[in-house]
């Protein structure tokens, strides 16, 4: 009876009950597995991986498991980042990623680059690096990059806000998940952002999914009144404006849904009309 | 919200408040009077108090508008963001004046291993090799600043292959100036570069929530004495809150101004992402004395704890049980601060401390926490969930 009044409030303590994954490196024939590093908090992620550690909290971050994988004098070093949910991982893998890198089917994406095989799978941004220039050592990475994907639980789809973007001119592989301050302002965050390509036009497209059609028009309504007008009531809810900081802003919203696009001029209001109309129809 | 219609875009045609961005070259003209500048040591470089570290700023404008302001030391590094970030003001930086500006990046050399000491994997080769990755990435043909990313051992400081590396880039004029930086055991490396005479700067974690101050202001005094320049990072001793739920925020412009209080800080480089914490930032160009006030909330946040363990293990050696400790607090932020309770479960079983692990110290507990935790209570909150059955918490 005791252990019962004791369990029930001991739960009662801890209302959100989560599950998380064991970690159990996989093995990897021919070296030996060195795990002699703590495994990493928000608090001491710095210790790792110094200042890069903001840009990692930022999104979520929870812990990090590292593992070296030893043959010789070759090391293959492993490193688990899991963070708070799938659109978070995703928002600090993109974050470091290029077009310019090598993709793979890998999780949801990954990329070869340098001795680097890094990618994303459910919670975990997964980092794997090796020196070693041996095409061996080289094959092994990547097989321990499969091994690791295989045990790591998630789906392996990109977010889904990412097939809103139309795909005319879009740059592929650009695309990045901010999750505060996007363009600089606190009271706009959790955007998509695209880049893309129009002939000789050079623009960011970022599509923010609001928790209701009310916080949407509030969160209009806050950008227009930012840049010293009123908000006007026309009921199109589309505006053109001039951010100081930011230049010309094609600003659009639906329900809880809001298109801005950066980049382009006061005059192109047709061109942004295309795309934000195609997002948010 | 209502359903659109086809009219298109509401011109507004009026200026925002902020005004219509300038192009650069007007811009560089209108800087703030009364900037405090101090200067960065044997260098001879003038900076403003306040610099930007742009470690995690993926938005030009923001970086712009801090040159605007009069912030002229722009902070990155060869890691951040995998070279985005290096990327990202090489792009912006290419439309000013080359010695309008100055830009310090730092490079990590490999195969250092967790006590901070080089191995055979630390090697020139890779180090420069970096480096000319850093200098392509930032589109200058030289950085006034380039930093050894993260020494924590003294003998690193004077490790030959990385060390002839730096001078030679000094020599050859890819560099004007060579330093590094530190975030742990940083008394001791800063005391030790100053007996060098290698180093020009030194970027190291200084703010109001230190408890190792004594040892830290000596090293730094010396340090400066010397002529190394010193910068500062992590003023706001983590991210501008006290707890990981951000409702005890702390006041970052009373930290920042506590941190330049200190004459041999030279300048600072907060990380800033949003405009409103630029221009909160800025006003520290023209005024960095603390208030009675200001004075007072450092004094009460610089005595309260953070929610979690800082992984200093000070409390290791402290405890007549020998317990992690560390690992135990990171049980408790499991639970506490993921409300992840199978996670703390899995690893107190891991730990086999048991649901009492201080049951034989019965007069007090002799762990004195840097970060002032009653670690006791929070080992004894955590160790009962061990009780529960793993049913309950799969």
């Amino acid at each position: 009876m005791k252990s019962k009044i004791l369990t029930f409030l001991l739960i009662s303590v801890f209302p959100a009950l989560t599950t998380a994954q064991d970690i159990v490196f996989p093995a990897l024939s021919g070296f030996r597995i060195k795990t002699s590093y703590p495994v990493y908090t928000p608090d001491n992620l710095w210790d790792f991986i110094n200042g890069a550690a903001d840009t990692y909290l930022s999104y979520g971050f929870v812990d990090l498991h590292v593992a070296e994988y030893k043959k010789l004098k070759d090391v293959i070093k492993l490193e688990l980042y899991r963070h708070s949910d799938n659109i978070n991982a995703f928002g600090v893998y993109s974050s470091e990623r290029s077009p310019s890198f090598t993709f793979r089917e890998l999780g949801s994406q990954g990329y070869v680059a340098d001795g680097a095989i890094n990618f994303f799978k459910g919670n975990y941004y997964v980092k794997i690096k090796t020196y070693s220039k041996k095409a061996k050592t080289l094959q092994a990475a990547e097989l321990l990059a499969s091994r690791v994907e295989a045990m790591l639980e998630g789906g392996n789809g990109m977010p889904a806000m990412l097939s809103k973007f139309p795909g005319e001119g879009r740059k592929l592989n650009e695309e990045t998940y901010i999750n505060e301050n996007v363009l600089g302002h606190s009271f706009l965050s959790n955007a998509f952002k695209a880049l893309y390509e129009v002939g000789p036009d050079n623009f960011s497209i970022f599509i923010i999914q609001c928790s209701s059609p009310e916080a949407g028009t509030k969160t209009v309504n806050t950008y227009v009144a930012s840049t010293g007008i009123d908000p006007v009531s026309s009921g199109e809810g589309k505006y053109v404006l001039s951010d100081g900081y930011n230049g010309t802003i094609f600003l659009a919203g639906k329900d809880d849904r809001i298109v801005i696009i950066s980049g382009l001029a006061k005059d192109q209001a047709d061109l942004a009309d295309k795309y934000a109309s195609e997002i948010l129809e | 919200m209502k359903i659109l219609s086809r009219r298109g875009f509401l011109k507004t045609g009026i200026t925002g408040a902020a005004g219509v961005a300038l192009s650069p070259a007007v811009l560089r003209a209108s800087t703030q009077d009364n900037i405090i500048y101090r200067t960065l040591g044997k260098t001879g470089m003038k900076v403003p108090v306040i610099s930007f570290g742009v470690m995690r700023s993926d938005n030009q404008s923001l970086c712009k508008a801090a040159y605007d302001k009069g912030i002229r030391l722009f902070d990155t590094a060869n890691g951040y963001q995998n070279g985005n970030n290096e990327t990202m003001l090489g792009n912006l930086f290419k439309e000013y004046p080359r010695n309008s500006f100055y830009l310090a990046t730092k490079v990590k050399a490999a195969g250092v291993d967790r006590e901070g000491k080089p191995s055979s994997e630390t090697t020139a080769e890779d180090f420069l090799s970096k480096f000319n990755t850093s200098l392509s990435r930032l589109q200058m043909d030289y950085v006034d600043i380039l930093y050894v990313h993260d020494i924590s051992n003294p003998e690193y400081l004077e490790y030959k292959p990385i060390l002839n590396a730096v001078k030679k880039l000094k020599k050859d004029g890819k560099v004007k100036f060579i330093g590094f930086s530190t975030h742990r055991n940083e008394a001791s490396v800063i005391d030790a570069a100053s007996s060098m005479e290698d180093w020009d700067v030194i970027l190291t974690s200084y703010n109001f929530q230190q408890a190792y101050r004594k040892e830290l202001d000596a090293a730094v005094k010396k340090a400066s004495a010397a002529g190394i320049g010193i910068v500062a990072m992590k003023t706001l001793a983590g991210g501008g809150f006290l707890d990981k739920e951000k409702t005890r925020p702390i006041n970052t412009t009373a930290a920042i101004k506590w941190v330049l209080s200190n004459p041999d800080i030279h300048t600072t480089i907060p990380g800033m992402t949003a405009f409103d914490q630029l221009d909160l930032n800025v006003k520290l160009l023209t005024d960095i004395t603390l208030t009675e006030q200001e004075r007072k909330d450092i004094l009460i946040a610089g005595a309260q704890p953070g929610l979690f363990c800082s992984g200093c293990r000070e409390c290791i050696p402290a405890c007549p049980a020998k317990l992690p400790v560390p690992d135990l607090m990171r049980a408790y932020m499991y639970a506490y601060g993921y409300s992840d309770t199978s996670q703390a479960y899995s690893l107190l079983s891991e730990l086999g401390t048991g649901s009492d692990p201080c049951k034989n110290c019965t007069g007090g507990c002799s762990v004195k926490c840097s970060r002032n935790f009653n670690v006791r209570e929070k080992i004894n909150d955590i160790s009962r969930l061990v009780n529960v059955p793993a049913d309950f918490l799969a």
